[in-house]
């Protein structure tokens, strides 16, 4: 290993450092404080370290990692999500598990599993991230053991994750079988050698589909997402939503280029298939939610697929589009998931519909970084959410998809209704009869309110000036 | 020489198969032991002794050691030694066992023969995968170890439980 591998890798050194010096402090003294302070700091150090590094503007560290302008950014973008994330656990397991010092130490993990995905370039880094990050997950899932529906989430997430990663297994061993190598871009080498793709390499393909698909929760692999969403810790799950889906997304787009999948007509009609039903199915199986929680789930869904319509346009606007619209749906999803954290109390999340009754008389300023949040989701102007979707219509256009942006204009017209309900009932007026009034208490929450209102700024800052975070991304992801 | 690794293919799957269809759990360890012998032996005809043995030591000695914690935990008074002797006779042993020989042929054919009796001609020693773990893939074994740390920090957790919850049958001796 050369100096430069070593200091390429370092953003993976330092976290896991900060992993096991949690558990060193742990065995000296469990201190929500103090491990929170590891986990901030070195995830600040690690993220001013990957923007202030010099060194080459592509790098491999053979045979596993790649750290290019694509890899840096979505890494990059990995860690803020998780700090956000962090930020917004304190509060929220302070009040409601004794010993909460493990989570950090997966946090920190599943982390450092998504950004092996962001960077990798082989499939034994592939797999091993995914793993790393499932099997963090799964402990994290189902991490309040008081609660009714944690147990069944993570036993959900165990067993689908287990079995589309033996589907996904089976395809590299396919793949391998076929080219000879496990790395993306021998096997691109070893593809444009041929005249047409080979069945049994077609099969690969579709088994790691399979496995990729799982992760970003697109329909058919859908079905885990609301119950696991619905079971899983708040925090727990705004992580799955943004950043284990994050590193799955770069990952895909890393994999589908290096090998030129787009120039097999079968796989393109694969993915038009899976993205046109994700958008649709997401969209409709929210419509009748009353759980906030699974409305976001399904909201999810929905939004991998219009990001996988900018992917499928492909070209330099498709991963310009693709990487605009993971900042801005990152943003959303933490924030609105950091409001759920904000609003619930000891016992309880706040996942009903009618905890958000007159929330706009109750709370003003919460409710409406809350309404900002879901007009950015449903892609209303001035919000980041709108940007992005200009972008991919816009990648989408010269990609000539025509089918799919006709399906992603008509899905944010159904979209706009559920998030708009929410908006709607948090306007009703409530009567003086409000039995409850500490359900949805502030107390320790400062630090929540606090992200919650940088990502809201962020949120409105990236819609009306795009031009800064567009003008990064360009600068990033030119070779 | 590739009938030898279709016979232990054959064996690995209908081992594996009656994993999944038997009621009894004991029963259904005895045959995964089968199912993993018979993998190692189809690494050994492909060329890779080093990983059949790895294979041998790690996935079927563990079983065996799952058997024992199992039977160690019930073993604790008469009635249980009944159940064991009824989970274990004679009946029972027959199918893994004839699998098992199977297998055992297999092996001492191949010890036997003198020729080259590996389907890729090449054989992959210990030497080999060490120098490809510590040189080329060092990151991924290391990757591997936080592989280990995550399931074993969230299994330390998940697996401590407020109340004292022993298991049944201790339960009931306290009493």
């Amino acid at each position: 290993m050369s100096k430069q591998d070593l200091l390429s890798i370092v953003p993976l050194f330092i976290l896991t450092s900060a992993a096991i010096l949690i558990l060193f402090s742990i065995a000296v003294k469990r201190n929500h404080k103090v491990i929170y302070g590891i986990t901030t700091l070195s995830l600040l150090a690690d993220i001013i370290f990957l923007a202030v590094a010099e060194g080459p503007a592509t790098w491999t560290v053979e045979p596993l990692f790649i750290f290019d302008g694509f890899g840096k950014f979505n890494l990059g973008l990995i860690l803020v999500t998780a700090l956000a994330v962090t930020m917004l656990s304190y509060a929220y397991f302070e009040q409601r598990e004794e010993r909460k010092e493990e989570y950090y130490i997966l946090l920190i993990l599943a982390t450092l599993g998504a950004g092996t995905l962001a960077i990798s370039k082989h499939f034994i880094s592939l797999f091993l991230g995914l793993e790393i990050l499932s099997v963090s997950l799964y402990s994290m899932i189902a991490y309040l053991r008081k609660r009714e529906r944690s147990d069944e989430g993570g036993i959900k997430y165990l067993i689908i994750a287990a079995f589309s990663s033996a589907f996904m297994l089976f395809g590299m061993a396919l793949i391998y079988y076929t080219s000879g190598s496990m790395e993306f871009g021998a096997i691109g080498a070893y593809l444009s050698s041929l005249p047409e793709l080979p069945i049994i390499m077609m099969a690969g393909f579709g088994f790691v589909v399979v496995g990729i698909g799982f992760k970003l929760g697109i329909v058919p692999f859908h079905m885990w997402t609301a119950d696991v969403y619905e079971g899983a810790p708040l925090p727990v799950t705004s992580f799955i939503a943004t950043v284990s889906k994050g590193g799955v997304v770069a990952l895909l787009v890393r994999f589908y280029s290096q090998v030129n999948g787009y120039q097999y007509n079968s796989l393109v009609v694969i993915f038009t298939v899976l993205v046109i039903a994700s958008m649709l199915v997401g969209n409709f199986l929210a419509l009748r939610q009353h759980n906030v929680k699974r409305l976001l789930a399904y909201s999810s869904i929905s939004h991998l697929g219009y990001i996988l319509v900018a992917f499928i346009a492909g070209g330099s606007l498709g991963k310009e589009a693709v990487s605009f619209y993971l900042v801005a749906y990152f943003i959303t999803t933490v924030g609105s998931f950091g409001i759920l954290t904000y609003l619930s109390d000891k016992d309880r999340d706040a996942e009903w519909l009618d905890d958000f009754k007159g929330l706009f008389w109750k709370r003003p300023w919460t409710a409406t970084s809350f309404s900002a949040m879901l007009l950015s989701l449903a892609g209303i102007p001035l919000t980041a959410g709108f940007v992005g979707k200009f972008y991919i219509v816009a990648a989408g256009v010269k990609g000539n998809t025509w089918l799919l942006v006709i399906m992603l204009v008509l899905n944010s017209a159904i979209g706009l209704f559920y998030y708009i309900r929410i908006i709607a009932i948090m306007c009703e007026k409530q009567g003086a009869t409000d039995a409850n009034p500490s359900t949805l208490r502030p107390s320790i929450y400062l630090i929540s309110g606090f992200s919650v209102a940088v990502l809201t700024v962020a949120l409105l800052w990236v819609g009306t000036f795009p031009e800064g975070l567009i003008g990064l991304i360009r600068s990033l992801l030119s070779p | 020489m590739l009938i030898i690794f279709y016979i232990a293919a054959a064996v690995a799957v209908i081992a594996t198969v009656l994993v999944i269809t038997q009621h009894n759990l004991v029963h259904a360890l005895l045959y995964l032991v089968v199912s993993f012998l018979a993998v190692a032996m189809a690494f050994y005809v492909l060329g890779a002794p080093f990983i059949a043995a790895l294979e041998v030591i790690i996935y079927a000695g563990a079983i065996v050691v799952l058997m024992i914690f199992v039977i160690m935990m019930l073993n604790l008074r008469q009635e249980s030694v009944a159940q064991e002797k009824k989970w274990l006779n004679a009946r029972i042993v027959i199918g893994p066992v004839i699998l098992t020989l199977v297998l055992a042929a297999e092996l001492l054919y191949m010890l036997s023969t003198e020729t080259s009796v590996h389907l890729t001609g090449e054989v992959i020693g210990a030497k080999a995968v060490g120098m490809s773990l510590y040189g080329h893939y060092v990151i991924g074994v290391e990757l591997s170890g936080i592989l280990l740390m995550a399931g074993i920090v969230g299994a330390y957790h998940l697996g401590r439980q407020k109340k004292k919850v022993t298991h049944r049958f201790l339960e009931k001796q306290e009493e």
